[in-house]
């Protein structure tokens, strides 16, 4: 081959070659279109406003687009990844820190595309792969909110700590070409408006998926709607197991009714549980305000996702006993001690106020993560209308060793019916680890 | 709602989720039972509700309606309680004395349960804290009255 004949092949080659990636440029960077690009930007219609608190209540933006004791979404909280850690941003209408100067269509690109003027790509701690599924007068009346409803504050956004190549975000067009889908939610013509306004809350606003949904490889959820097994079917994340809210007996809402699920997402508690762990902020700042024929509908639909016996196990089955009557067996002085109390010795709690820990899902979910995670580092307080309750778990990271809080462990989840595998020093090792408030190997992702 | 306190029936007005020590101390104003920790881990607010000792910080009131409660004011009236006050008078067990309400409820419980407890029994009952570090006198409190045979038992 001479090299004429070379450079010519060359030359055909790099024409396709700048071809794709000319292409690649582009989609990579593109803004993608906006259904609400022709709209007219709204006036202040105060009821417009009233409708986009609703929706920002229900898509909980505040749970990370504010900082305690900061002002309401204003940014900054820090969320550790494995690359590096980020900073949620300021979404006030400041104009030159905030989100003051978007438009309706660049409001929408960023909620439910993921895509800032000018093309830059949000990173997927933003749930946009479930905002995607906002209907168009939700995220118009969620604009109208952020623009004339909230309070504009200038602070300016932190910047990201993950190092470069790894902080080029066009490669997160891709991740989004691959794992979300495109377009609202749909309404499925066979099943009735309350069913259908139950799967549009949890699978959009609500963003259940993204802490209940397992994760795959590249971080993708695995399911963002029911046609898959893998939807809301329990995951473990930010060093907590967040259960299955599929039918499942042990780890899921299989022995949940309608109203029981209605009850916790108003109240916080229930017979069943208390809410505890990320939970708590998801009551505290967004499900509590929801409206009675909202988290109906959100029972409604839930309870219609069938459970999986092979991955739920056998059901259980509540068997009475004391533990002060098992003193001998390991754990059981400890419970005795500094958890019969509230629990009850027969593992029964009070009522809806303190949760039982027979049949409770950190008992029976083969991951120990909740359970070793209240132990070590309590309970926050569930916070109802502005007043918190009078009762919550205390952190017992200094009082009990690793060895003593696997045993209390291991006996709880053994006793009573309850099913789940016996908890390892090294695991409560790990987990002190990883959520010590000096820990130099912080807990990874936090997604909400 | 009304609560059975010593025998005596009192109407209270709280909320269903009010602790009980709230009730107890400042409703009513009986302020023998003291408040530690408030989470269940320090002992100084036990009670009996039925015979048995909870902590009455972490009890919701609305849980003990219809029971039969009893606090340090009246422990006394029981045979059990009885026996237990004069071994701690025997054996001078107080030094400030703020824990010892909670003490002695749990030391009845315990006798009331179990009138000849082995040690494993007792040091699974008697866990409340004592910033005083009056544990031995309670040891010895606790063992000596272990140690009587209750009349009960010869009858």
């Amino acid at each position: 081959m001479t090299r004429s004949s070379t450079a010519k092949t060359l030359g055909v080659l790099a024409v396709p070659c700048l071809v794709a990636a000319g292409l690649l440029a582009w989609y990579v960077t593109r803004e993608p279109a906006s259904a609400l690009a022709d709209s007219p930007a709204a006036a202040a219609d105060p009821a417009l406003i009233q409708r986009g608190e609703y929706v920002a209540r229900l898509s909980d933006c505040v749970a990370c687009h504010s900082v305690p004791e900061g002002a309401p979404f204003a940014g900054g909280l820090k969320m550790a990844t494995p690359l590096g850690a980020i900073y949620a941003t300021n979404i006030t209408p400041d104009p030159s820190t905030g989100i003051g100067a978007y438009s309706l269509a660049d409001f929408d690109r960023a909620v439910r595309h993921g895509v800032a003027p000018g093309g830059r790509r949000l990173y997927p701690a933003m749930p946009y792969p479930s905002y995607a599924k906002l209907s168009d007068d939700d995220v118009r009346a969620l604009y109208a909110f952020f623009n004339k409803g909230v309070r504009p504050v200038a602070q300016a956004n932190t910047p990201g700590e993950i190092p470069w190549p790894l902080n080029l975000r066009w490669p997160i067009a891709l991740w989004n070409g691959v794992f979300t889908d495109a377009g609202p939610y749909a309404a499925k013509a066979d099943q009735d408006p309350q069913w259908n306004r139950g799967a549009y809350l949890v699978q959009g606003p609500g963003h259940c998926g993204s802490c209940h949904t397992p994760r795959g490889l590249a971080f993708n959820e695995k399911a963002l709607n029911e046609h898959s097994e893998a939807f809301v079917a329990g995951a473990l994340l930010d060093g907590w197991y967040a259960p299955s809210l599929r039918n499942d007996p042990n780890t899921g809402l299989g022995r949940w009714s309608e109203a029981d699920i209605a009850g916790f997402l108003k109240t916080g508690r229930n017979q069943h549980a208390v809410v505890y762990g990320s939970m708590t902020e998801a009551y505290n700042n967004s499900t509590q305000f929801m409206s009675d024929e909202d988290l109906a509908a959100i029972a409604r639909y839930l309870k219609s996702l069938p459970g999986d016996p092979k991955r739920d196990g056998p059901a259980w089955q509540y068997q009475a006993v004391s533990a002060a009557t098992r003193l001998e067996a390991p754990g059981a002085h400890t419970y005795v001690t500094l958890c019969a109390s509230c629990h009850g010795l027969e593992g029964r709690g009070q009522a809806e106020w303190m949760p039982p820990l027979a049949g409770a899902t950190s008992a029976l979910a083969k991951e120990t993560a909740s359970a070793i995670n209240i132990t070590l580092n309590g309970s926050q307080r569930v916070v109802t209308a502005g007043v918190p309750d009078a009762y919550r778990m205390p952190a017992f990271r200094e009082h009990l060793s690793d060895r003593e809080i696997a045993e209390v462990l291991s006996f709880v989840r053994s006793t009573w019916g309850n099913h789940g595998a016996a908890v390892q020093a090294k695991e409560v090792a790990k987990l002190r680890e990883h959520t010590g408030p000096a820990s130099a190997s912080p807990i990874i992702l936090q997604m909400r | 709602m009304q609560l059975r306190i010593n025998q005596t029936t009192y109407e209270v007005d709280a909320e269903a989720d009010t602790p009980l020590l709230w009730v107890i101390r400042d409703d009513l104003g009986m302020t023998g039972t003291k408040y530690g920790c408030g989470l269940a881990q320090c002992g100084a607010c036990s009670v009996l509700v039925d015979g048995n000792v909870v902590r009455a910080c972490v009890t919701p009131v609305a849980g003990v309606v219809g029971r039969e409660i009893t606090t340090i004011e009246a422990i006394e009236t029981d045979e059990v309680g009885k026996r237990v006050v004069a071994a701690w008078v025997e054996n001078q067990v107080a030094q400030c004395g703020y824990c010892q309400s909670g003490q002695v409820m749990a030391a009845t419980a315990l006798l009331k349960h179990t009138p000849k407890p082995s040690d494993e029994q007792i040091a699974a009952a008697m866990v409340n804290l004592c910033r005083c570090g009056t544990y031995n006198a309670i040891h010895t409190a606790v063992h000596a009255l272990a140690a009587q045979a209750p009349k009960q038992e010869g009858a």
